[in-house]
């Protein structure tokens, strides 16, 4: 155990341990939009995530940066890092919503069971995951390096990097989007009158299938703006990458209180400084158990989760 | 009664389905010989896998241009482990069970090895590894084991020599992804290293964010990391720690010398430097490569020693045998003169007098620097 390191470097973990959970933070919110609509968890989720990281990989092949290129300077790099992220969260949105649209709707309409529901997620996580290894010969692909990077400051030992503050920032102000979006739109309104009551909202002449295409199109684009950030910052993706991230995220949910969206947020940073405070103290290989056992001991004590799951109006 | 009744039926169905599964080491192939390939053909590791394979596969169209009557059939057999021991679990009984596959070249790698060598020795098939070092492997197919390279016991020293001799004063960082291979390679640096190992960290495949580990790096003041592992992961974490404005010496083993680490770590691959029990077709035989490449096979790492290990099954197939039995007593018992080496294996299926290479990365290329003394 190291103790020292997390005292001496502490600030330095801090804002990298920030930077991974504003990621996990943004993929947590499909998770916990979509359950508190439907009560469903929507496993393919983190391959809406996968997509989006190829969506960006894509966009800049549209646009012809290679990954030879030097970093792009000025206001081309600023227009390609936009356009990128736009073209990730489109894609990962998309996909969101084609996943709701097949695996989802009908089996909806038929009233399945919840657990055919689930096992449908399953499978077009696992079709999506195996589609995207033969599309990409099993391989990792590289992501061009768009922004130079490079040391802002350095406040108390830790190296404040450009790519970190943007993931930051930006994520926040993802959030306070969606938030606002939920919050005081119209269509907002609608999805929390399904979250909370479906048949009163139905007869209060809401569209449900508007409003549940809507939900997994909002959880899409944040996911598709977590990609772009992961991609931004760790220059790879491969086929398999939504499978950590997807169940760190989901953990973060919960860890909230799933279907709460600033219980999704605050789990997500939560989960990113717990994960690099063990990786530090414990070393890297007790990541996954310390703060998983952390997880369980505060599911035992709160099992709603830190902001608890359905707090009537406050929820989603 | 009854219970008997059911207890003997339970007793025969066990029997019965031992005998169907237990491959029959002596069944007669009513056909062409076949020559099985086993490794990473597909997924994250499939680049060498695929080096591999390609040695095999020249070294049997050679032959067979020069052996056109031998009762040999011109397609490798290709059993794809993935590089996974659960993957290589329920494939090498089908493996063993393919009569006519006569001799095996792989597995691969050390982790599928353990799990399919002990089938491979119930059913007598001879096998020679070109590239699984874990030094425990021969107890796990005791009779069958053969390895054309030599072990980590031999590759983990010698790379703890190349970085000492890069810098007199190197004090080392080590790391590993907890794979067999990579706990196994890290054990023989440590060691070697002794007193100038000032830190460790282990990081699980699937790793990706390696900020903790970058951390401890910097604050334990090494002077250079030693990555045990596979390319993939080596290349998300090289490239997180030059981000992270360190200079540091970046050293890796064999499961890193590959081209697609470059391709994906791009500058911070930079004077990254490498270790192999393996020697570069090219360096062994410019010739042999050329005629290899305008054959429509690239070389990579370990395609010397599989074609080594291919021609070793094929000399003994040319001298008459040709079951699995008669083909594992020729390899255990007679030599080969290979292009990496002289193959001749001891009781253990250990071969000897050979070499561990060291590799420097210089300007996107992976380049020899010889055997380190």
């Amino acid at each position: 155990m190291d103790f020292a390191l997390l005292r001496d470097a502490f600030w330095g973990l801090t804002f990298d341990g920030l930077a991974l959970g504003a990621i996990y933070a943004l993929i947590s919110l499909g998770y916990t939009l979509v359950y508190g609509v439907l009560r469903l968890i929507n496993f393919a989720h983190s391959e809406v995530f996968m997509i989006g990281t190829f969506g960006s990989l894509v966009a800049t092949g549209l646009i012809g940066v290679k990954v030879e290129d030097e970093p792009l300077t000025g206001s081309k790099m600023i227009l390609t890092l936009l356009f990128a992220l736009v073209i990730a969260m489109l894609s990962s949105a998309l996909a969101a919503v084609a996943v709701e649209f097949v695996a989802y709707r009908r089996l909806r309409m038929r009233g399945a069971t919840k657990l055919a529901t689930l096992i449908s997620a399953i499978g077009v996580s696992i079709s999506l995951v195996e589609l995207f290894r033969i599309l990409t010969d099993s391989l990792p692909r590289e992501f061009p390096r768009i922004m130079d990077k490079t040391f802002l400051v350095s406040f108390a030992g830790a190296d404040i990097r450009n790519d970190k503050v943007i993931v930051i920032i930006a994520a926040g102000l993802m959030m306070v989007a969606l938030d606002q979006f939920i919050s005081k739109t119209r269509l907002g309104k609608g999805i929390r009158a399904v979250s909370m009551d479906e048949n009163t909202a139905t007869l209060m002449g809401v569209n449900i299938n508007r409003v549940i295409t809507v939900t997994f199109f909002a959880g899409g684009l944040m996911a598709g703006a977590a990609a772009f950030f992961y991609i931004l910052v760790y220059e790879n993706t491969s086929f398999k990458v939504g499978f950590f991230l997807g169940i760190s995220a989901f953990t973060a949910a919960v860890l909230g209180g799933i279907g709460n969206l600033r219980g999704a947020l605050f789990g997500g940073f939560v989960l990113g400084l717990m994960e690099t405070y063990t990786s530090a103290v414990f070393g890297t290989a007790w990541k996954a158990v310390i703060s998983f056992i952390i997880l369980v001991l505060v599911l035992l004590i709160k099992p709603t989760g830190l902001f608890g799951e359905s707090i009537t109006q406050a929820r989603v | 009664m009854k219970k008997i009744i059911s207890l003997a039926a339970a007793g025969a169905l066990v029997f019965g389905v031992t005998v169907s599964v237990a491959p029959a080491a002596n069944a007669a192939c009513s056909g062409k010989l076949k020559i099985a390939y086993q490794g990473p053909l597909t997924g994250g590791e499939a680049a060498l896998g695929i080096n591999e394979l390609n040695g095999v596969k020249f070294a049997l169209k050679k032959f067979l241009a020069a052996n056109p009557k031998a009762n040999v059939d011109p397609v490798v057999y290709e059993a794809d482990d993935q590089g996974d021991p659960a993957v290589a679990g329920p494939l090498a009984p089908k493996v063993a069970a393919e009569e006519c596959v006569v001799a095996l070249v792989g597995p691969a790698y050390s982790g599928a090895s353990k799990v399919s060598l002990p089938i491979y020795e119930s059913a007598g098939l001879s096998v020679i590894t070109p590239s699984a070092t874990n030094p425990t492997l021969p107890s796990f197919g005791k009779t069958i084991f053969h390895r054309a390279v030599l072990t980590d016991d031999y590759q983990g020293p010698a790379a703890a020599r190349l970085i000492v001799s890069k810098n007199k004063k190197a004090t080392v960082f080590l790391v590993n992804d907890a794979s067999d291979y990579a706990v196994g390679l890290q054990k023989t640096v440590d060691i070697t290293l002794a007193g100038r190992v000032v830190g460790k960290d282990v990081t699980p495949t699937g790793t990706t964010d390696f900020s903790a580990t970058i951390a401890k790096i910097k604050k334990s003041k090494a002077t250079a990391v030693f990555y045990s592992g596979y390319f993939s992961q080596a290349a998300i974490f090289v490239k997180q720690l030059r981000d992270s404005g360190s200079k540091i010496t970046f050293a890796s083993g064999d499961g890193t010398l590959d081209a697609q680490f470059v391709k994906l770590a791009r500058k911070s691959a930079e004077g990254v430097l490498l270790t192999a029990p393996a020697i570069p077709f090219e360096t062994a035989s410019p010739k042999l490569a050329a005629e290899m490449v305008k054959a429509g096979w690239v070389p990579g790492v370990y395609t010397t020693e599989s074609y080594d290990a291919a021609n070793f099954f094929l000399e003994a197939i040319k001298a008459g045998n040709t079951t699995r039995a008669a083909i594992n007593k020729y390899v255990s018992t007679k030599s080969s003169k290979g292009l990496s080496k002289t193959l001749k294996f001891d009781s253990e299926g250990e071969v000897s007098g050979a070499d561990v290479n060291g590799f420097i990365i210089k300007g996107g290329k992976i380049v020899l620097l010889g055997a380190i003394k």
